[in-house]
């Protein structure tokens, strides 16, 4: 009998709680003005878990680790899910960024591939990952070295070439502009800035982009070298082995996962790149293509940008957003399978 | 097992209490979003709250005119004992979005900014009618919706054409009422150019046509001559034209001569790569005799520490005299329709654009040139006393350019205009690629 009575006690905590946040959420949505629907919600919400913790049964602990997993799930959902599916919602629709009067179909996605401006971006967005890539990594992986060498001060060094991925982009942008426009221009007397020339203005921000980025990748670098055992290394020097031959037989060998988890991370933040090229060229300098004038260095996100924020056509750059999360997927899972590969066959 | 119960049920309070938290902030919006403002408010607020209700809040987007608006909510809320409390976005923040940001988290400002035919488009159906105020009928510069209803609170007029540093022409010889045709500006470039060593110059003008970052001097304001220079007020010819994706090549043709006249004479660096403030620097630090910009740079000179005298000429492009330049509202204030203080809006407004305080505020201290005809204050900045001549003369023109397609100049006619300026296109390059830049923005 009492053990009857304790159970209704442990479920009832459960049914006031619905209970609440069904009028809290009543009254959100007939009756604005109650001031007590926050309260009543986030009571309601509060008993329904306390209910669920206390819930007797064979399910109890399933229960209280779904419990502790809610507020993961919960940001989760709200700050990456819903919106993702929401956004891919607008891509069908003409949403203005305030509401969509009617569904598009597939128009927005036909439309964006006839747009020469989306295709002159994507195809410089494709050059600048590779050059990126390769630069950044080539970069990091000789700052690795020489911070992991005996060099004197290596401590010094590896915190200097670290510093500039602290400071934001954006800053970072403004303050290469002007060495671009300004003192390049006054070292060589009479040249233009770098940054007026289609292509030359396309390595300017490639310069910039691995002067930051090399940073960051060369202290994964050189956590992945001072991770290559010692006696290993040891070994093949009593069998003398040159510093080469270290290099290529032993320590590349042995940091290969190190190599995938690098060319990952520059792969994706190659193809975001956006910051840099905002601050840097916003878009500029033009080019002309076929009798038509096409802002030369505007990567990818800043072209979605531009379309949903310059031009106000929210669904349009809402569709090239899920596009450009497709070929960010489908390239980087290509990635990191085939490096897998290399990974298991070294 | 008791202890964590105890943990859990404390950490559950502090949950609901951060939660209704959250709850209320929503509903007395303002009060808690509001900085400086709000703290006074509570402090002396309690004895005035009576006549007062909720705060008023203002989205602006003049960054700019922050302060001296806030000091006069500040003295308006002694007075009637209604908080204003503004909230100021600019220097680059995108307005729009934000402002999207605040309408999808029920957010809305009770009076907000928007920019012209574009923002009207997106923000009408949230618009009050305001055709009944009475400072309505006291201005031309109103923003006035399809049905003739003025749904936007002009503050304050902004006008450019060719701005000129007078010393310098008046060291070269020249009578700026000489510079109303393009004869008149070859003729004083000529001269200026000629005499460019002893007059200190490095250069005749101060141009920036890059891209990337002056897309809204070349492709708004400059091209903005093209659509309504010389025209009456309110004469649409070419930006209907512009609408259906098309140009007037003859006119555009005399244009694209002026702009070579203009970029033939402008400092080569500043003009393909320099920034506005690149550009501003160059003119205020009179190295430069001409400027393309308005009379919003104001305000900077005092920076540049300029001791010489300025005004603005028109940009007149065209073979006839263009004898006034463009000048209109930048931007309006809309009052929310679905905010809960609309008729105290109402009135926040009438006072800013009738009283004199108000008037006081917008034309001495924000340095502005009030839109209403029966403002008594006059602006003690150069280029507004210069801008000033022209509105008393009604010798302007409007901003026909702000109702160009969102975004044009900044993704597809800027470009063309920094490759005129590289030179990389002649006058006819310029035209047609005009042409179809604008065929194809309207057709997308």
């Amino acid at each position: 009998m009492e053990g009857k009575a304790k159970k209704i006690m442990n479920v009832l905590p459960v049914l006031i709680g619905i209970g609440m946040v069904c009028c809290g959420l009543y009254f959100d949505f007939f009756n604005r003005n109650f001031r007590g629907r926050g309260p009543l919600l986030a009571g309601g919400l509060l008993l329904v878990i306390i209910g669920l913790y206390l819930f007797p049964g064979r399910k109890h602990r399933e229960i209280v680790s779904g419990l502790f997993l809610l507020p993961l799930i919960g940001a989760f959902f709200i700050t990456v899910l819903i919106p993702f599916l929401f956004g891919i919602f607008y891509s069908f629709t003409d949403w203005n960024g305030i509401k969509f009067t009617q569904f598009v179909g597939l128009k927005n996605y036909g439309q964006m591939f006839h747009a020469p401006d989306y295709l002159y971006s994507l195809l410089i967005t494709f050059l600048f990952t590779v050059f990126n890539m390769v630069s950044v990594n080539f970069a990091a992986f000789f700052l690795a070295l020489l911070c992991t060498s005996e060099v004197r001060g290596r401590n010094f060094y590896r915190a200097s070439f670290f510093l500039p991925n602290l400071i934001g982009g954006i800053v970072l942008g403004y303050v290469w502009q002007f060495i671009f426009n300004k003192v390049f221009t006054s070292l060589i007397a009479g040249s233009v800035s770098m940054l007026t020339s289609p292509n030359l203005a396309f390595f300017a921000i490639l310069i910039v982009s691995t002067w930051q980025y090399a940073g960051y990748i060369m202290m994964i670098y050189v956590t992945g070298l001072q991770g290559v055992p010692r006696d290993i290394l040891e070994a093949s020097a009593v069998d003398g082995a040159g510093v080469l031959k270290k290099l290529l037989h032993i320590k590349l060998p042995m940091i290969a996962n190190t190599f995938t988890v690098c060319i990952f991370l520059t792969l994706v933040n190659s193809f975001k790149q956006f910051d840099l090229n905002y601050a840097i060229t916003n878009g500029a300098p033009s080019r002309i293509l076929g009798a038509k004038a096409v802002a030369s260095t505007e990567f990818l996100a800043l072209n979605i940008y531009n379309t949903a924020i310059a031009r106000n056509r929210y669904a349009q750059g809402q569709t090239k957003a899920v596009v450009f999360f497709l070929i960010l997927a489908a390239v980087s899972l290509t990635q990191v399978s085939i490096s897998k590969k290399r990974e298991v066959e070294l | 097992m008791k202890k964590y119960l105890w943990v859990m049920a404390l950490a559950g309070a502090a949950a609901v209490l951060s939660l209704t938290g959250c709850g209320k902030s929503a509903q007395s919006e303002g009060t808690v979003t509001s900085s400086a403002g709000s703290q006074s408010a509570q402090s002396e607020g309690d004895g005035q709250a009576k006549s007062g209700g909720e705060a008023i809040r203002i989205v602006n987007g003049k960054i700019e005119i922050d302060e001296p608006l806030k000091a006069f909510a500040k003295k308006y809320q002694e007075k009637t004992g209604q908080e204003v409390v503004i909230e100021s976005l600019g220097g680059g923040v995108d307005i729009n979005g934000t402002m999207k940001g605040y309408l999808a988290a029920g957010n809305m400002p009770d009076l907000f900014v928007f920019g012209g035919e574009g923002d009207y488009q997106t923000w009408k159906d949230y618009m009050t009618d305001l055709s009944g105020e009475e400072w309505a009928s006291q201005t031309e510069f109103g923003f006035k919706s399809e049905d003739g209803k003025t749904v936007g609170f002009p503050y304050a007029v902004e006008g450019y054409g060719i701005t000129y540093n007078k010393d310098v022409l008046k060291a070269a010889g020249i009578d700026p009422a000489s510079l109303t045709s393009y004869d008149g500006y070859k003729k004083a470039f000529e001269t200026i150019d000629q005499k460019k060593g002893e007059l200190g110059l490095t250069a005749v003008c101060s141009v920036a046509a890059e891209s990337g970052q002056m897309y809204w001097s070349t492709g708004n304001h400059l091209f903005g001559y093209y659509l309504s220079g010389g025209l009456k007020r309110g004469d649409t010819t070419y930006i209907d034209l512009l609408k259906s994706g098309k140009t007037d090549t003859e006119r555009l043709g005399q244009f694209a001569d002026f702009m070579k006249l203009l970029f033939d004479y402008s400092d080569k660096n500043t003009l393909i790569s320099g920034t506005y403030d690149d550009q501003l620097a160059l003119w205020a630090q009179g190295k430069t005799a001409f400027i393309t910009q308005g009379n919003w740079i104001d305000p900077s000179l005092p920076d540049y520490n300029v001791k010489f005298e300025c005004g603005i000429a028109p940009l007149a492009f065209t073979k006839e005299e263009m004898k006034g330049v463009l000048a209109d509202c930048p931007s309006w204030w809309a009052v929310y329709n679905k905010g809960s203080n609309i008729d105290a809006s109402k009135a926040f407004l009438k006072e800013l654009a009738l009283t004199e305080e108000g008037q006081e505020c917008l034309v001495s201290d924000c340095g502005m040139i009030s839109p209403y005809t029966t403002c008594k204050v006059s602006p003690k900045t150069p280029l507004a006393l210069s801008l000033k001549t022209y509105v008393d003369a009604a010798n302007t023109y409007s901003w026909e350019w702000t109702k160009m397609p969102e975004g044009i100049s900044m993704n597809s006619t800027g470009a063309v205009f920094e490759l005129y300026a590289k030179g990389e296109i002649d006058k006819d390059g310029f035209v047609n690629m005009m042409q179809t830049a604008i065929a194809d923005y309207v057709k997308k």
